[in-house]
């Protein structure tokens, strides 16, 4: 539960910090804060990605565990 | 992959997280080789100027904290993390609060601030504060993933299933709170605009000084001092397979070098305008400092007891243990060099340098590498090092790269400063503040020598662990060979 919860709670922090990304990265007055912005944005894509990756990486791994257990008892 | 602990007592194993451990450690490593290179490039550019080629990105003052943080934030920190997360679960008997996400946040966070902080320093954004060079919005985003760290330690420690806490963690929670203080209260800035990186700190003239080298300090103090002591207290005792010396000195190690350390900073303030009675109070607790620093290094020293031979088969321990003598000789050479007269000769001279790096390297890097090659074999479910003689000529490699870097330092520094304070008897200065650039440029060559030294004993490691990760013969299924080194079990 820990975990379902934790991915949840870290994955809308994540989304709403890329979506500052993009809010600074559209009115950035210098280079700084244009590269800071577009790699904020980078950063949370990328970071929620690999949470969906994961999920389902955890799923498959436990579909797979029940499968044996299943095959093992007959 | 993951651990599970031992179900000792009839308690539930637990499946500790050392995904995350594994990652900072790597990342420890990498951060590593690139501080200790940047470092090699500025020390030559210091012998040969035209180094920098005249391009902006490679100008000193652009390179210089490029080095520093990559080397107390980036290396450092990443070893911190590491044996923060290791050591928590392993003392606590508790997996990592907070899910497998948020330990992920924190190190992919705190990797994006190293890397744009980095590239911020080379496009000539900086604070101007030594130690705090990044600006307000990478402020912010480090205090986010700093939260993020305190929640899950902390709460790591309040999910404990031992009664007791461990030393270590006192250590690591006194570096995780005091650094949020300190981070949060050297950089209230007000930005230009929230579109803009620049940003006016809060504080100006001799307070903004005070407030900085409160800061400065107690970054010494907390960050690269208490945190890397509680990787003392665990990996020591673990490899020596000893306990603690005197688990009641630790307790007053502990709480005596927190009161004295906060009010240090004054010391690097001697000689300015700010009130002497200021300066006085620095200096004064930087000398009861000793108490505390040589205490803590007795209790490290003296938990050999019985198990020095071990320093002569495992390299990891050899490291740890010849940290903690650094940690003795530079925490003694620091309140020297905070008295008052002692201070109008060492300041703004090489000497600092030296100290520094006595500190920086001989305590803080080597007790990191000690960590590591404990953590390697165990992390990765290997038998032991891929070999013990290469890891044998890291330490001496690293360890006469650090004698040639801090003597050089200290006979630059002692010259510059008698250079810069001789006059004749006319009253005029003997010396042009040129002369005394030239008089120490051999000593910066020699610098530059002892950094190679201590980079290619960084380069040694890292292919020693490639090896000992990748290499059949350290596979704990196959049969050992005689270069493999056993560690202790946990």
């Amino acid at each position: 539960m820990q975990e379902y919860l934790s991915g949840w709670i870290v994955g809308i922090m994540v989304s709403a910090f890329g979506l500052i990304g993009l809010y600074v990265a559209a009115g950035a007055r210098d280079l700084e804060m244009t590269i800071f912005g577009i790699a904020l944005v980078a950063f949370a894509i990328l970071f929620v990605i690999g949470l969906i990756r994961r999920h389902f990486d955890d799923v498959d791994a436990s579909r797979a565990t029940a499968k044996a257990r299943a095959v093992k008892n007959g | 992959m993951a651990n599970l602990s031992a179900a000792a007592g009839g308690r539930k194993p637990i499946v500790y997280n050392d995904e995350v451990v594994r990652k900072f450690t790597i990342a420890a490593i990498f951060w590593a080789v690139v501080a200790f290179t940047v470092g090699v490039y500025l020390a030559s550019e210091l012998s040969w100027p035209q180094l920098n080629f005249g391009l902006s990105f490679l100008n000193f003052g652009r390179l210089r904290p490029v080095h520093t943080s990559a080397a107390i934030f980036a290396f450092g920190g990443s070893a911190l993390f590491a044996t923060a997360f290791y050591i928590v679960q392993r003392t606590c008997h508790a997996r990592l609060f907070g899910g497998r996400a948020l330990a992920e946040f924190i190190f992919w966070g705190y990797q994006f601030f190293i890397v744009m902080a980095a590239l911020s320093y080379v496009l000539g954004f900086s604070q101007g504060q030594e130690y705090a060079e990044p600006e307000w919005h990478l402020d912010l985003w480090l205090t986010v993933v700093w939260v993020a760290f305190a929640v899950v330690f902390i709460g790591t420690v309040m999910k404990r299933e031992e009664p007791h806490i461990y030393v270590a963690n006192w250590f690591y929670m006194a570096f995780i709170l005091t650094i949020a203080v300190l981070h949060l209260g050297n950089n209230i800035a007000i930005p230009v605009s929230i579109f803009g990186a620049k940003s006016y700190s809060l504080f100006s003239g001799t307070q903004n000084a005070l407030i900085q080298w409160w800061y400065g300090h107690n970054a010494v103090g907390f960050f690269l001092t208490a945190g890397f002591l509680g990787m003392m207290y665990y990996f020591i005792p673990k490899a020596a397979g000893r306990p603690v010396y005197s688990y009641r000195l630790s307790i007053v190690h502990f709480w005596s070098l927190i009161f004295m350390y906060i009010w240090a900073g004054p010391h690097h303030l001697h000689w300015t305008a700010l009130p002497d009675w200021a300066q006085t109070l620095g200096m004064a607790f930087s000398i009861m400092l000793w108490m505390p620093s040589w205490g803590g290094m007795i209790n490290g020293l003296m938990t050999l007891s019985g198990a020095w031979d071990k320093l002569r088969t495992d390299p990891g321990l050899r490291f740890s243990v010849t940290a903690v003598g650094f940690y003795g000789m530079s925490t003694f050479e620091g309140p020297v060099m905070s008295i008052r007269t002692v201070n109008a000769l060492s300041h703004y001279t090489d000497w600092g340098i030296g100290h520094v790096h006595s500190g920086a390297l001989g305590w803080v890097a080597f007790i990191s590498f000690g960590a590591i090659y404990y953590l390697v074999p165990d992390l990765w479910h290997r038998s032991g090092l891929y070999s013990k003689k290469l890891a044998a000529w890291h330490y001496w490699t690293s360890t006469l790269g650090i004698v040639l870097y801090i003597a050089s330092m200290w006979v630059a520094g002692i010259m510059e400063g008698l250079m810069w304070r001789a006059y004749d008897s006319q009253g005029f200065l003997q010396y042009s503040f040129l002369e005394s650039v030239v008089a120490i440029h051999p000593f910066y060559v020699i610098r530059m020598l002892g950094g190679v030294m201590f980079l290619l004993g960084a380069l040694i490691m890292v292919y020693n662990l490639i090896m000992t990760v990748r290499s059949p013969s350290t596979n704990p299924r196959s049969e050992p060979l005689s270069g493999a080194m056993p560690v202790a079990a946990e």
